[in-house]
């Protein structure tokens, strides 16, 4: 009998738990596709010098660290079941049922539903996995094959996972159901909306914000007072200015207003005229004047914090990068309080202009209309906010995504040019004796041993264009080393590129991917004689070379190399000893592991010397980066989504919580004569400002987030990736978006308009 | 003074076949302009389903309503004392289509409920002003209407409240005063100081006796307790959903209409227990 009305009821609400299907099918999805590829089962064709074990596990462990925060949204999402359900509980229970019994009816009820998300999640799981294997091929180059992802494992995994959550969250709402009083659960929809109390949330918000300011303005002086120079360019005066000024301004204005508003309230005490209702609505009036002229310096505030990287990229300033940091958290700080004033003062906008246009006010049945907006946000700032944020926060690490894994990507193909490369550092070493030499046979050796052909195999030195600057160990004033012509076309040719030429006595350079050009045209312009050990070298006409010759080759802390001739470096001091190898087969990953084994135990890394000895394999840095990679990449993507996912079902959900005072609102309206299209205009209109309130304040913030970071990391974005990489992460991050809210919109309308709708 | 609404045996069945409930029994009966008509009846003698029927909120099973006056559509610029215009036009609501029925609703009727019905996200004065903005009465003229019809309801000094800041009383007359802003040719009120305490009420029923003679409205006021009803001109009683019998106040006096209504109500078997204990 009681199973009866289980399936009954759950047939029958279908559309009540619309939006938890939604959400639940959404989540399903997402955790059965990540999860797939950590299966045991899932053997994509990777080939053999790759290993995919190192990626399954770190994605399982990050997998589950984001799914966490789906429990919330679980039990939010049941909370809302659970409200809108609690008349018919009371019925029943009145009716004789006992408590306990709805309780288990209900949990039997939501069960069903949960199951039918994880089938529908499944099979979409399926397809969504075909996009994340999309994505591993991808990665390691490889092209795309339809794999059919149906795994054991994940699936019990899945269904354990979500069956656990249910439980945990059904057993919590039996316990609701079991305390709660009949009388409460009958008049659950008639309760109030939660009382206009004062909230504290903007004071606290405006006192923060004044501290950020506070801290703004020391630091700015503090930067200009150690770092301002006047023979900077007109630019980095303003900027150093507009650091101090535009705290200060928000300072004085905090100030001013303090005063007066002071003034008025003596004012308004001795003459003890105004009407209690009177004071009141003026002193919120002012404090919203406050707010709009904080909103205003915050703006201000973000922009000037948000040109100290790129004017330290652009005019080399010597702030560092603890500044660097600082900065950007004085634009998130500022950022986040200009989403809070917006979502405040978007009310207080809202009802200034329905108080200034009469015209506006009473055409149709915008009166209505705005009482619906403005009561909804005055009381839901502090949601609105939040999920502003977290949109926010969705939205930056879907566009950073990309960036970082193309940084990633692009330093790897400058990190492992060649399959194995043996490589010396001469930081530690005092003594010249101690300096690295050899040959390394015993890797040729291991070579032969295990039948690996060699293509190409150079062993080479780097000199010290002059035996004075080996006692040079200052951080920035690091002696770039130089090459010999010989080993630096070997190098070339072992790459593919043309071999170059220099006369006796002339010299060339070979610069990182990383140098700007700037800095290049400085280098060159300030060298164009060097002094060595064997006498002067000029310039040669060819002066710059900038291909990627993998990141070894120079000395540390710097970005250029000085390519000599032959006969020059012979008389040269030779500070490190490399070995670079290509082979005629890549090597597997087992065969790299136990090289770099060998290797390390023939030179570990503390050695009496104090010269370091380093050996990197194209195999095991390929593997090693492109799992995590891998990793990152669907983390962000993963958590993005997520978190999208919970602001729309918490918007969403917020509106169908009240639809009890929406249906009384809207049958006053249809007894008023409002036709039935004019109320279904006024829904769409309300579910429309009430969606795309918070996603237009979150693009645009997110907006000015993105400017900012491609500003910081342009040159990264430049050199690694290509703008067009970025374009079509915007596209693919507007299409999740805008998929995501077109689907929580539409189940919301449906749900609305059944809520409100006519009997 | 002519009549305004013509109910013309009006049936109406709830239920299948088998199972027939007749709420409404082959009911006729016609409204004078300018009337003040009660509606007596114990529970379930059909009086709700009966104003249902005339607000166009429910439909009729058979039988006809009329109302009188200009076509629905054209402005009706009522005056004060109550007379009809020459272009007379009946107009048969039950045959009316589902899209008319909403602007005819707005143009001709207006409604106090028992529990207001007031919209809490607006004030007093918005309330008011919707009922204007819904009929599509043109901005400048809003807030001097609103305005002159809260002074004559004697609540223009809580315009700026919101509904969950004043008292019941104030409430429903706020509602009255929405009901009435856009002259309609019928109030219908549905127990309308069923929710308010004696005092409020007797206030409420003296500002609806004032709108009927100052403003010359036509009323349709149900109720089940006779001292509301005794504030009516005339009192239509109905028993299972037929009309039982009539009263007329006449030149009596509210006192001696009130006891005439408790005798039939004792008649009908609703005995004393329908009396308002505030008295008369």
């Amino acid at each position: 009998m009681y199973a009866k009305l289980v399936f009954k009821n759950a047939r029958r609400s279908v559309k009540e738990y619309l939006v938890y299907l939604v959400t639940m099918t959404i989540c399903v999805t997402l955790f059965y596709s990540f999860v797939s590829i950590s299966s045991k089962y899932y053997q994509p064709d990777i080939g053999t010098e790759y290993h995919f074990r190192i990626l399954g596990d770190g994605m399982k462990y990050a997998i589950c660290a984001v799914t966490l925060i789906l429990l919330f949204l679980i039990s939010y999402v049941n909370r809302y079941m659970l409200q809108s359900r609690k008349k018919e509980f009371a019925l029943q229970a009145i009716m004789g049922m006992e408590q306990t019994t709805i309780g288990r009816l209900f949990l039997a009820e939501t069960f069903v539903m949960g199951m039918i998300a994880i089938v529908l999640g499944v099979i979409l799981g399926m397809f969504g996995s075909q996009f994340i294997t999309a994505m591993v091929l991808s990665t390691y180059d490889r092209n795309y094959r339809l794999m059919w992802m149906l795994f054991p494992d994940t699936l019990l995994l899945t269904v354990g996972f979500f069956v656990l959550c249910f439980i945990v969250v059904g057993l919590w709402n039996l316990r609701i159901i079991r305390k709660i009083k009949i009388i409460d659960m009958l008049s659950a929809d008639r309760e109030n909306e939660p009382p206009l109390k004062k909230s504290r949330q903007i004071p606290m918000t405006i006192i923060l914000f004044e501290i950020l300011t506070v801290w703004m303005l020391v630091s700015g002086i503090e930067k200009k007072y150690f770092y301002f120079d006047p023979r900077l360019p007109f630019p980095v005066h303003i900027m150093f200015w507009s650091n101090i000024l535009f705290p200060a301004v928000t300072l004085l204005w905090s100030v001013i207003w303090i005063l007066k508003n002071k003034r008025k309230q003596t004012a308004g005490k001795s003459a003890n005229t105004q009407k209690e209702d009177g004071v009141c609505r003026s002193g919120k009036t002012t404090r919203e004047t406050l707010l709009f002229g904080l909103l205003l310096c915050a703006l201000l505030h973000t922009l000037s914090a948000a040109v100290v990287p790129p004017m330290q990229n652009k005019y080399y300033l010597s702030m560092g990068t603890g500044t660097v940091n600082q900065y950007m958290v004085f634009v998130l700080g500022n950022l986040l309080f200009v989403i809070c004033a917006v979502i405040y003062l978007a009310n207080t906008v809202l009802v200034a202009w329905k108080e200034r246009s009469p015209e506006h006010r009473y055409r149709n049945q915008n009166l209505f209309f705005y009482g619906q907006i403005t009561t909804k946000l005055a009381t839901t700032n502090k949601t609105m906010t939040l999920i502003c944020a977290t949109l926010v926060m969705a939205i930056f690490l879907l566009m950073a995504a990309p960036v970082l894994i193309g940084w990633a990507n692009g330093f790897l193909e400058v990190r492992s040019k060649y399959d194995v490369q043996i490589s010396t550092m001469y930081n530690n070493v005092y003594e010249e004796k101690d300096l690295p030499n050899g040959n390394y046979e015993f890797v040729t050796d291991y070579l032969e041993q295990n039948g690996i052909e060699t293509a190409y195999d150079l062993t080479f030195s780097l000199y010290l264009p002059k035996r004075e600057d080996f006692r040079r160990r200052v951080k920035y004033e690091f002696p770039a080393v130089a090459i010999s012509l010989h080993d630096y076309n070997s190098i070339r040719e072992m790459l593919g590129y043309e071999a170059i030429s220099l006369e006796e006595n002339e010299f060339t350079t070979q610069w990182q991917a990383i140098a700007t050009a700037d800095e290049r045209e400085e280098f060159l312009k300030t060298h164009g004689e060097i002094q060595t050990d064997m006498g002067s070298l000029t310039l040669a006409e060819n002066s710059c070379y900038t291909e990627a010759v993998g990141e070894t080759l120079y000395n540390r802390y710097t970005d250029v190399l000085l390519v000599l001739p032959d006969s020059v470096c012979e008389g040269l001091l030779a500070v490190m000893r490399d070995r670079y190898i290509m082979t005629a087969d890549r090597i597997s990953y087992e065969q790299a592991l136990l090289l770099e084994e060998l290797f390390t135990s023939v030179y570990p890394e503390n050695a009496d010397s104090g010269a370091g000895y380093y050996i990197r394999m194209r195999t095991l840095q390929v593997n090693g980066t492109k799992a995590e990679m891998f990793v990152l990449q669907a983390v962000m993507l993963y958590g993005a989504v997520v978190l999208m996912v919970i602001c729309f079902t918490v918007l969403s959900l917020q509106q169908l919580l009240d639809s009890a005072h929406y249906r009384y609102r809207f049958a006053v309206l249809r007894k008023l004569g409002v036709e039935e299209k004019d109320i279904r205009r006024l829904v769409f209109k309300q579910l429309g400002v009430w969606f795309g309130l918070p996603v237009i304040v979150a693009v645009c913030v997110a907006a000015i987030i993105i400017v900012y970071f491609t500003q910081s990391v342009s040159v990264q974005i430049t050199a690694y990736i290509g703008f067009d990489t970025l374009f079509s992460q915007m596209l693919l991050t507007g299409v999740i978006l805008v998929l995501l809210l077109v689907s929580y919109f539409v189940s919301t309308w449906i749900l609305f308009k059944g809520a409100v709708g006519e009997g | 003074m002519g009549t305004i609404l013509e109910l013309e045996q009006i049936q109406k069945y709830y239920g299948t076949k088998g199972n027939i409930v007749k709420a409404i029994d082959d009911i006729s009966f016609t409204v004078e302009e300018g009337e003040f008509l009660g509606i007596m009846g114990a529970s379930g003698s059909g009086k709700t389903t009966l104003l249902n029927c005339i607000s166009t909120i429910d439909t009729v099973s058979a039988g006809h309503i009329y109302l009188y006056g200009q076509q629905s559509g054209e402005k009706t610029g009522r005056k004060a004392d109550g007379q009809t215009n020459d272009s007379t036009r009946r107009i048969d609501i039950t045959q009316m289509k589902a899209k008319m029925l909403a602007r005819f609703r707005r143009e001709n009727l207006g409604f106090v409920f028992q529990d207001y019905n007031l919209l809490d996200t607006l004030t007093i004065a918005e309330n008011i002003a919707l009922a204007l903005a819904i009929n599509k009465v043109p901005a400048g003229e809003v807030e001097g209407r609103v305005d002159e019809m809260c002074k004559k309801l004697n609540i223009d000094d809580i315009l700026q409240k919101y509904p969950y800041q004043v008292s019941g009383g104030q409430k429903q007359r706020c509602a009255c005063a929405r009901a009435l802003i856009n002259h309609p040719k019928l109030l219908l009120a549905d127990e309308p100081t069923g929710a308010l305490d004696s005092h409020s009420a007797q206030m409420l029923l003296a500002t609806m006796q004032s709108i009927n003679g100052q403003l010359g409205a036509t009323i349709l006021m149900v109720t089940h307790d006779a001292f509301s009803a005794s504030y009516a001109s005339r009192i239509l009683f109905l028993k299972d959903g037929a009309v039982f019998t009539e009263l007329h106040k006449g030149d009596d006096d509210r006192g001696v209409f009130f006891h005439k209504i408790l005798n039939v109500l004792a008649m009908i078997g609703g005995g004393e227990s329908h009396v308002c204990e505030a008295g008369v």
